[in-house]
């Protein structure tokens, strides 16, 4: 544990401080902000670096365990509709909680004048996210390769940006950013990393990852469809 | 703002890290009682780790929120209005590459690699790809906002680059740069490259800031998607002719 803590500890150090002391060199140079301002800076920049260091001790002894214990136990049960439907509900869940894609579906609702209401974007959004996690995890089990699917996957985020209209266009590629709140990266990394290791014949690494990342095309595809239908 | 507020926003912060862990560990208790039935005292650990990971996402996204937050937008009004504009590219590069070295689930995702690929593929590697990649379309992204260039310009080449690179790419790669792609726009660079977009966009006038901004977290998103795939490819160009 002391260890364990000891390496957290130099590794958020090594990860904050070189933005923080960029951020004070410019202060003295070019921005010149309010020295209230100033202070609020390095306090909050002390508290991410303490808050960093628990949350990395957290993550490696309770969310990485967790997520590789679940992931492992899935095919287990031999059904594709418990892994299938776990995926889709974790996804669907994990969109609707998050509070980026709250004020998302907002800026969606504004932009195209209240005729896309914000309920529907975020339930299609969410929409997207179930059914790319669950599409890519069963990827896994029945080991496809991911160049067909990214190939297709991307082959129609460019075609449908053709068509969406053009207000739309950085708010769909934004929504991509949604599966990656802090939490969700290291809970689906550590999930399909369990999944894969217990079914034979997979590498860890390229079966392993890949499922997050997947994730995020789905809800570009969800606004840009939305956007295109909603004019 | 005159006066030091490390509170301010603190209840979102809450909202969005109890929402972020509730729907976890209530999965997570249902998955021990039916199915996983671990230990006791690795039940207990995990959910240990679960509350300590809870208080320091608290911490540490409150820490940004007061921090890069306000910070990144009086950076961002300051750099605006510097006369030399060709200043900003060089800038947004070195923020750009800092800040994605600062972002917590680029570690994770790293050091989840290293350890996957029981140390053939370092985490070196992989952060410093994600980095650089993110720092070139960081400065890219200075130029847009500067010169107006239009989004899709960007993007459109940008991800058919990305599905040739696909055919051409080390398999393992292919996997982790689509990974990466999700891990770069993390809290960090949505917090502090965003208000910094903000910044620059609002003190030069031109289009609305918002979509500035927007656009530069599609830009974060394709970035390491592209340079850690590049990497895939040379390292399958390597092997190749080796045999």
């Amino acid at each position: 544990m002391a260890q364990l803590f000891k390496e957290k500890f130099l590794e958020v150090i090594k990860s904050i401080t070189p933005l923080v002391i960029v951020v004070c060199v410019l202060q003295f140079t070019v921005v010149d902000a309010p020295t209230p301002l100033f202070v609020q800076f390095l306090i909050g920049s002390l508290m991410a670096i303490v808050g960093l260091m628990i949350f990395f001790l957290g993550i490696d002894i309770g969310i990485l365990p967790m997520g590789k214990f679940i992931g492992a136990e899935l095919p287990k049960r031999e059904s594709l509709m418990l892994i299938g439907g776990l995926a889709f509900s974790l996804g669907f869940a994990t969109t609707i909680a998050e509070p980026d894609v709250l004020v998302l579906s907002r800026q969606v609702d504004a932009i195209s004048q209240g005729s896309i209401s914000g309920n529907v974007v975020l339930f299609a959004m969410a929409l997207g996210v179930g059914l790319f996690v669950a599409v890519s995890m069963l990827r896994i089990v029945f080991g496809f390769s991911m160049v067909y699917l990214l190939t297709a996957v991307y082959a129609v985020v460019l075609i449908l940006s053709f068509f969406t209209p053009a207000e739309f266009v950085p708010l769909a590629y934004d929504a991509g950013s949604v599966t990656t709140g802090a939490l969700t990266a290291p809970v689906v990394i550590s999930l399909a990393l369990g999944l894969s290791s217990v079914l034979s014949g997979r590498s860890s690494i390229s079966d392993g990852f890949g499922l997050l990342g997947f994730a995020s095309v789905g809800p570009i595809i969800a606004i840009m469809i939305l956007g295109i239908l909603g004019y | 703002m005159n006066e030091i507020n490390i509170l301010d926003g603190l209840p979102n912060t809450i909202l969005s890290v109890a929402t972020a862990v509730f729907p976890l560990a209530f999965l997570f208790i249902i998955f021990q009682i039916l199915m996983l039935k671990l230990p006791l005292r690795a039940f207990v650990t995990i959910l240990k780790g679960t509350v300590l990971t809870s208080v320091g996402l608290l911490l540490f996204l409150q820490g940004v929120h007061i921090a890069f937050l306000p910070f990144g937008r009086a950076i961002g009004e300051a750099l605006g209005t510097l006369s030399g504009r060709w200043q900003l590219m060089p800038l947004g590069f070195l923020l750009g590459f800092l800040t994605t070295w600062g972002e917590p689930s680029v570690r994770i995702l790293a050091n989840q690699v290293e350890e996957a690929s029981s140390g053939s593929i370092r985490r070196s590697t992989v952060l410093y790809a994600v980095c650089v990649g993110v720092a070139f379309f960081v400065g890219l992204g200075m130029l847009r906002i500067v010169y107006d260039i239009p989004l899709l310009y960007i993007l459109i080449p940008g991800y058919t680059i990305v599905i040739l690179m696909l055919w051409f790419s080390d398999k393992e790669f292919i996997s982790i740069a689509v990974d990466a792609g999700g891990v770069a726009t993390g809290p960090m660079a949505n917090t502090f490259l965003l208000a910094l977009a903000l910044g620059i966009s609002s003190s030069m006038g031109g289009q609305p800031p918002i979509i500035q901004g927007l656009g530069l977290v599609a830009l974060i998103a394709l970035a390491p998607i592209i340079s850690v795939m590049a990497l895939g490819c040379i390292i399958q160009f390597k092997k190749d002719r080796k045999e």
